[in-house]
């Protein structure tokens, strides 16, 4: 860019120009998706079998997972912002929603006892709240699709025993998180971001 | 209504290019901005220091290991300094 003397018309239209360079382009999150999708789907069908089938006691421990995966999502997080050139409000609003969110599922799942563990409705239910922003916000179809999947198997899961929510959270978080994060991932690789 | 004199600190080239990027971020890498304008290092320096001393832009350095690492952030005043100009370039293309 050099300096040169600027008519209103070449101001403004630089101004366009850059303000057009900074605008979030598209962003692969498809990490914490696939993440957060392979540890609910594992532990959820764990959970269900092991109780089903085993005298095991104790089939929620595998949710101790969870704990696994807020440790390596926040490292991710940090690491990420760490190395990116430039930060956006985009990204900053993207993980401050999926922290609340983590909030209140973990709080629900902590006081599962006293709504006799039927807590996979309402996980469900801020799940889909989590998949619809995120995907209004990054203008991916697969997520807002798989938000309304949440939604409706939320209704489904207030519907049967907390053993029979296990499976209906696997068959949510494969459509909710697993397709579209591998649908996301495949796009970036292609556009090459 | 006469027209208002264009703020000479944001009627530069390179230095309106800064402003317009850091207006749609929260912050950039020195990096970046000299990608996205492509100024050269020195260019650029000169004229984020005079960005920095109107106060419309904050720079923060510091050392990542031994990289140093220069961000850059609008400032509220420079946010309405930056409308202003905006502003008032309108008035000058209202037909």
């Amino acid at each position: 860019m050099e300096e040169k003397e600027l008519s209103p018309q070449e101001s403004l239209d630089l101004i366009q120009q850059m303000i057009g360079k900074a605008r979030k382009r598209y962003t692969d999150n498809s990490f914490y998706f696939l993440l957060w999708g392979w540890i609910t789907f594992i532990a959820s069908l764990f959970h269900c079998i092991t109780a089903t089938y085993t005298t095991f006691e104790y089939p929620y421990v595998v949710w101790s997972l969870t704990i696994v995966g807020a440790i390596i999502s926040m490292a991710r997080g940090r690491k990420d912002e760490k190395a990116a050139k430039v930060n956006n409000y985009t990204d900053k609003l993207y993980g401050w929603l999926w922290l609340s969110l983590g909030i209140a599922m973990f709080t629900i799942i902590f006081n599962g006892n006293m709504i006799n563990w039927n807590t996979t409705p309402f996980i469900l239910l801020f799940a889909g709240v989590g998949t619809f922003v995120s995907g209004a916000m990054m203008n991916f179809q697969p997520l807002r699709i798989g938000a309304v999947i949440f939604w409706i198997l939320a209704l489904a899961a207030f519907r049967v025993d907390p053993n029979q929510q296990m499976l209906i959270l696997a068959a949510a978080v494969a459509f909710g998180y697993l397709v579209p994060g591998y649908i996301m991932k495949s796009k970036a690789k292609k556009n090459a971001i | 209504m006469p027209f208002e004199a264009l703020d000479p600190l944001l009627h530069s080239q390179l230095r309106l290019g800064v402003m317009s990027l850091l207006i749609s971020v929260e912050s950039a890498d020195f990096v970046y901005i000299k990608e996205q304008t492509g100024s050269t290092a020195g260019n650029l320096s000169v004229q984020l220091d005079k960005l920095s001393t109107a106060g419309y832009i904050d720079i923060t350095k510091k050392f990542e290991g031994k990289k140093p690492r220069t961000t850059c952030k609008i400032t509220p005043t420079g946010v309405d300094a930056f409308e202003k100009y905006v502003k008032n370039i309108q008035q000058y293309l209202k037909p």
